[in-house]
């Protein structure tokens, strides 16, 4: 349901771990197949792990067997391998090469063997080192062979076992310290860990110093508690996280052995995580293993692909285990598999284009988005739709840049526009019209927080007015940005101060400003080291350190001055620990007297910033297109890429070549061929949901909705002490009492996202549209619009091509003349142009925007 | 470790199974639609009636009466004896007492906030909002957590035309669905079944809407949808809407479901017994509605925060429609069979300070309170835990809002450890880490 979902987690839960054994395995035929399978697998001594029978059965079934393409030649990686005390043990990573050189991942299906298992011994895809020497591997493949030389040495003895770079890996590796287990903040247990690991110094101290120190037993390791409760040899909640004897169990007790040292001050320090493949096509149903190593600060490395963390960002297209094997789906797409280590992240694009016969199509480019639109069309092998008619593209212009439906007049007048570039002339008309500002302040006072609960109604509708003037001025989206951030003065008579009252702590602003104009999630660097991204808690109160200092002065019941004292030091709770104030990524901040937002917005809104302009233009591309380059729209991060980086590069520039100019940003998607694309799919591009091969639907929202409503029936909503005629689309006040608005998702402007306005259905929508007094009231109004074309003596077919111009934007199809003739038919004139319409607003034509 | 659910298919698990058995995916999609998001629900369901008093209810008052303490603390009302012998509550409970074989009073609830906000969030969720500082601070609608409806909705089996979360006689500020989405949020009767113009909105026709009339529309409805594109053509969105129309349709149709809300087809005689108040009508349309399917319904019962003249408003105000409606609840559940099958659960943000204060009333005390767990298959006839001589700190088995989640939880059969990821991944247990009352169960 959320875009990114971050299975590390989950992975690393807290309840024992069996094997998760795929739904159809249970079912008999299935069963026997694959325990047939098995034996067989089992005597070519290949890995055990049942989930890779699954990719295996997939593409018998698929009738793609990877066998069908035979390998013509191998590479291995690492192409040699070293082995000692600190790297005991490698992955494998072997790469088959088909007729036409493609890369096809054989790791889980070649042989590999070791000449001397006494120095090196072959589990499953994994080598481990035993007794120093040298020896070779020999992986072979379809009848290919290469050999892998092997050298081992000083294995028989740890050496200096490193608390952070051994020991807190191992209890991340196990799920030790992860946030449903001992990392949580509130352990029931006494034993409470660093969520993650991101504490070396207090884990050391909860392991050997706290609990009476009764955790290690030095004078006999394997008897220690915290050995015995990890290996299950006691009750433990978690389970058996450690099985005794295997390589981490002796690593654990080498550590106790050798006095549980604490951290070395000298140690290696970890730099950097590399993975490989770093980019690869794959094809459906089928495996990719991933290869993760350690680079530290001595030239070390080391295999660190059990230890690390994976996470998907598209599980429906490919998804990835706790070992780092890809299996990927049925679907086509795109996948990020973000790799993190101990801090650490890297990221692995992966691309599953359609496997059909490619297909050629038409694509004329109306403008250089479709350019990149195409090539990644053809890459992904998909077929795109036709260009949608034009009643549907009026709806959608108007509806995505005005939030209102259009007329029928209006549908008239544009069907009959004889100029060719009629929807390029239209898309300026939008665009110029009043309540693009109304619109458009409704879309951001989402995001920053205008509650009228949290800032009473004077600052609501300051904040409010402000945010409608910047759109009606288009003004630059840098410049309004600029305000913002160092408004200062009354929040009575000056808008923007409101937002440093929707978030009044350093620490909420920090988490407001990053996410909402950078697109930079830093919530979970408030309390602990970001669990798969690189920001830290000292970027975080670095950040945070800016609004330090600001002061809300009461003036009047719910009215403060807000300013700023100047910039003061930024510490860290707890460890109260000062950082250095600065941006992110930024250098520390030089200014000590002026207000030091000065200097934030400076960098924020500068055309260097890596993510300000970015984060625009994808918000922007999402609100036309359905869906972000970069998804969630506002979680840009290296391991999250986008879906089209070349076109989303292409629109971040245009805005900060238009000077920030958002119209014309909105103008240049508009009048792309991809936007105007329709939203009938075809076989090739039906399951396509991040290419844009098609127009994806949405359901209005709850105020665009409620005022088509009002439209359609030529019955406004009335709303308590507003004016009659006032449109959802324009309302200050957030929380106005609505039944309808409440349960067509209002959102309720706690976080600084659009993701609290949602579109997801309920029984209570459908129940109120088909049955409310409110809306059937409306259709009977004697001032509304049947009670008026009844009136004016209209034929059926005129009653019945009107409403359908007024609430689908379009002529009827004849069958819908034939319904809607059908019951004229059944009741008098009235009655059935209500049942009509009644129907019509009940339809999926009105409901979405096509 | 992914979850398997009741019907022991995984979510992920139909992606593979389409890989495998070469479904499309609209066909797959739908067949999630109807296997996977409404499971069959099995035959030991427990549904969950969950009463909320807002505003504090004075534990020492009412559950935990302390005959032997100074006057200023011991206040206006004495100890009685009940059904079973050795539990006693105050003689503001008449019917309570006669009753007091079926439920479980929990003396030693503790949560230590004694701000509303933060006391409802906590109780409505098993979580502490975490936010703000202030008193009375503005924790919007349950943005924090799911309430307890929400997570039943979410986890549990929904059976029958109902709505599996359905509130009454209006929204709880924190009964809301928090991060599992609205799909999730309650069903709401804005209306007091106590009135005699009660009635549910919108799940009847508009007035000068006939039956016949709404067959008309309703097939050409149906009609207009499939004209001009197949299911296949429909996108994710209008096909997830699709299904609400099917429940909304198949609510508006059944009367089976229909008459679950008509609490008039009650007799006198049984309106009566509940008592003709907002709490005693909602208790027995709870009735109807977990008897015809509903798996969580919260009533929400005002006015309680008694600052002033506490025993004055507690005496002749609020205790006696709820001495009368949740001992009529309890009885009536028995006399059908239900009451193993229904989890009754009185609650409240916190309870009331030990001294009373110089307006004869009581103030916020989330140190020490009681609350009440009936049927559902709990053990009956039992208090658990302990105040001290004043009811002003648990000095016996404290039991947190954690504890309490995973006691309703588990009762209503559904695992309190799951662990559900927050927008931003965060994990985050259903009960929040607490422990269910082992003593409650057998």
């Amino acid at each position: 349901m959320w875009g990114i979902d971050v299975a590390v987690w989950f992975r690393y839960g807290c309840s024992s771990g069996e094997h998760d054994y795929p739904l159809w395995y249970h079912r008999k035929w299935v069963g026997a197949v694959a325990e047939v399978l098995k034996c067989l697998k089992r005597f070519r001594r290949l890995g055990c792990r049942v989930m890779s029978f699954v990719a295996l059965l997939g593409s018998l079934f698929s009738g793609s067997v990877a066998g069908s393409e035979a390998i013509q030649r191998l590479s291995a990686e690492p192409g040699s391998i070293s082995l000692n005390g600190t790297n005991r043990s490698q992955q494998l990573l072997i790469t088959g090469f088909d007729a036409l050189d493609r890369p096809i991942d054989v790791t889980h299906r070649a042989t590999i063997e070791s000449a001397d298992s006494e120095i090196a011994r072959v589990e499953g895809t994994v080598v481990r080192g035993l007794s120093d020497g040298e020896t070779q591997l020999t992986v072979s493949c379809d009848g290919v062979t290469i050999p892998i030389p092997v050298s081992v040495r000083s294995i028989a003895g740890y050496p200096p076992v490193d608390f952070a770079n051994d020991v807190v890996p191992l209890l991340s590796k196990l799920g030790c310290n992860s946030g449903g287990c001992h990392g949580k903040s509130a352990h029931a247990s006494g034993l409470k860990l660093s969520v993650f690991g991101f504490d070396p110094t207090a884990d050391y101290d909860v392991l050997v110093k706290d609990g009476r120190g009764r955790r290690i037993f030095p004078g006999s390791p394997e008897f220690s508690l915290f050995i015995r409760k990890a290996a299950g040899l006691m009750p433990h909640g978690g389970g058996r996280r450690l099985v005794p004897d295997s390589p981490d169990y002796d690593l654990m007790l080498a550590w106790i052995r050798q006095g549980t040292p604490p951290a070395q001050p000298h140690a290696p320090v970890l730099v950097r995580l590399s993975v490989s493949p770093a980019e690869r096509v794959l094809r459906q149903n089928t495996t990719q293993q991933i290869l993760a190593t350690a680079h530290y600060s001595d030239g070390s490395q080391r295999d660190v692909t059990s230890a690390a963390g994976y996470a998907s960002n598209a599980p429906a297209v490919a998804d990835v285990d706790r070992s780092g094997l890809v299996r990927t789906s049925t679907i086509p797409g795109e996948a990020a598999i973000a790799v993190h280590y101990m801090g650490q992240v890297a990221s692995v694009q992966l691309q599953l284009p359609r496997t059909s016969d490619y297909e050629p199509f038409e694509f004329p480019a109306k403008n250089e988005i479709d350019d990149l639109v195409r090539v990644k069309l053809e890459k992904m092998q998909l077929v795109p739709s036709a260009l949608c008619d034009d009643p549907t593209f009026l709806r959608r212009v108007w509806l995505d840049t005005i939030g209102t439906l259009p007329t029928s007049d209006e549908v008239r007048e544009f069907l009959a526009d004889p100029r060719s570039d009629k929807r390029s002339l239209w898309i300026d008309q939008a665009l110029d019209r009043a309540e693009y500002a109304d619109y458009w302040a409704l879309t951001w006072a989402d995001i920053l927080l205008v509650d009228r609960q949290k800032l009473g109604e004077r600052g609501a509708y300051e904040f409010h007015q402000w945010l409608r003037q910047q759109f009606a001025t288009n003004r630059g989206y840098d410049q309004w940005v600029s305000e913002l951030i160092t408004a200062t003065g009354n929040s009575g008579t000056n808008g923007p101060v409101n937002l440093f009252r929707a978030a009044e702590t350093p620490e909420d602003l920090a988490k407001t400003m990053s996410q909402a104009f950078l697109g930079v999630r830093m919530e979970c660097a408030q309390c602990h080291h970001h669990p798969f991204e690189k920001w830290s808690q000292d970027d975080f109160y670095g950040f945070a350190g800016y609004f330090n200092g600001l002061e809300r002065k009461p003036i009047a019941t719910n009215r403060v001055f807000v300013y700023h004292t100047g910039l003061k030091e930024a510490r860290i709770p707890l460890s109260n620990r000062i950082v250095p104030v600065r941006p992110l990524d930024g250098p520390t901040v030089t200014a000590v007297d002026a207000d030091p937002r000065r200097e934030l917005a400076q960098w924020m809104v500068s055309k260097e910033n890596p993510w300000f302009a970015r984060l625009a233009a994808n918000r922007i591309w999402k609100h036309y297109l359905g869906r972000g380059l970069v998804e969630a729209e506002d979680d840009l991060r290296s391991t999250n890429p986008a879906t089209n980086e070349e076109l989303l590069k292409l629109l971040t520039t245009r805005l900060v070549t238009d000077n920030f100019d958002m119209k014309s940003l909105m103008r240049f998607i508009m009048n792309s061929r991809t936007y105007q694309l329709s939203s009938e799919t075809n076989d090739s591009n039906r399951d396509d949901e991040q290419n844009f091969s098609h127009h994806y639907v949405r359901r209005m929202s709850a105020e665009v909705l409620l005022d088509a409503i009002s439209q359609v029936t030529g019955e406004p909503e009335p709303f308590p002490g507003r004016p009659r005629g006032t449109r959802a689309i324009e309302l200050w006040d957030n929380r106005l009492p609505s039944y309808f608005l409440e349960i067509f998702g209002r959102p309720e402007r706690t976080s600084p996202c659009e993701c609290g306005r949602t579109s997801e259905p309920t029984m209570s929508q459908a129940l109120h549209l088909m049955n409310a007094p409110e809306v059937e009231s409306r259709l009977a109004s004697p001032g509304g619009r049947i009670a008026a074309l009844v009136k004016s003596g209209a034929t059926t077919a005129v009653i019945i091509d009107e409403l359908s111009l007024v609430a689908l934007g379009r002529m009827p199809s004849p069958s819908e003349q034939e319904l809607g003739r059908e019951l004229f038919a059944q009741a008098p004139p009235r009655q059935a142009a209500e049942d009509f319409l009644w129907t019509l607003l009940n339809s999926y034509d009105f409901l979405f925007i096509r | 470790m992914q979850r398997r659910y009741c019907d022991g298919i995984e979510r992920r698990g139909f992606l593979k199974m389409g890989s495998v058995a070469g479904l499309s995916m609209a066909q797959l999609l739908r067949l999630q639609q109807t296997h996977g998001i409404d499971a069959t629900a099995s035959k030991n369901d427990v549904s969950c009636i969950f009463i909320f008093i807002i505003g504090g209810m004075a534990h020492q008052d009412m559950w935990d009466v302390k005959p032997e303490a100074p006057a200023e603390i011991r206040g206006d009302f004495h100890p009685i004896e009940t059904r079973v012998p050795g539990i006693q509550v105050s003689n503001l409970l008449p019917r309570i007492a006669g009753v007091t074989d079926k439920l479980a009073i929990l003396r030693s609830m503790t949560h230590g906030d004694p701000d509303h906000t933060a006391g409802y969030h906590v109780m409505m969720t098993g979580q502490h909002p975490g936010v703000g500082g202030n008193f009375n601070r503005n924790v919007l609608n349950n943005n924090m957590h799911p309430s307890f409806g929400s997570m039943v909705a979410k986890m549990g089996s929904s059976s029958g035309r109902l709505p599996p979360y359905i509130s009454v006689p209006n929204f709880l500020n924190s009964g809301g669905p928090s991060f599992l989405g609205p799909s999730y949020a309650p069903f709401v009767i804005e209306a007091d079944p106590a009135s005699p113009e009660f009635s549910v909105r919108d799940i009847v026709l508009a007035e000068g809407v006939t039956n016949d009339r709404s067959l008309r529309r309703q097939s050409a409805l149906r009609a207009i949808n499939h004209l001009e594109r197949s299911v296949e053509q429909f996108s994710k969105q209008e096909r997830a809407l699709d299904t609400y129309y099917e429940k909304a349709y198949q609510l508006m149709t059944s009367n089976e479901a229909k008459q679950a809300f008509e609490i008039e087809r009650e007799t006198p005689a049984t309106r009566d017994a509940y008592g003709m108040t907002s709490l005693g009508q909602c208790c027995l349309l709870a009735r109807r509605l977990v008897e015809s399917g509903c798996r969580f319904v919260s009533i929400e019962n005002g006015h309680w925060d008694t600052h002033r003249k506490n025993s004055e408003s507690l005496r002749d105000l609020l205790v006696p429609p709820l001495d009368q409606g949740v001992s009529a609840l309890l009885n009536d559940l028995e006399e059908r069979g239900r009451l193993d099958s229904t989890l009754v659960v009185l609650t409240t943000e916190f309870g009331r300070t030990p001294r009373i204060n110089d307006m004869a009333g009581r103030d916020h005390w989330p140190q020490a309170f009681s609350i009440v767990m009936a049927g559902g298959g709990l053990k009956r006839g039992l208090t658990i835990g302990a105040t001290d001589k004043q009811a002003a700190s648990v000095i016996d088995r404290p039991i947190t809002p954690s504890d309490m989640a995973a006691t309703l939880l588990k009762a209503l059969g559904i695992d309190p450890d799951v662990t559900l990821h927050t927008p931003i991944g965060r994990p985050v247990q259903l009960a929040g880490g607490g422990r269910p009352v082992h003593e409650l169960f057998a």
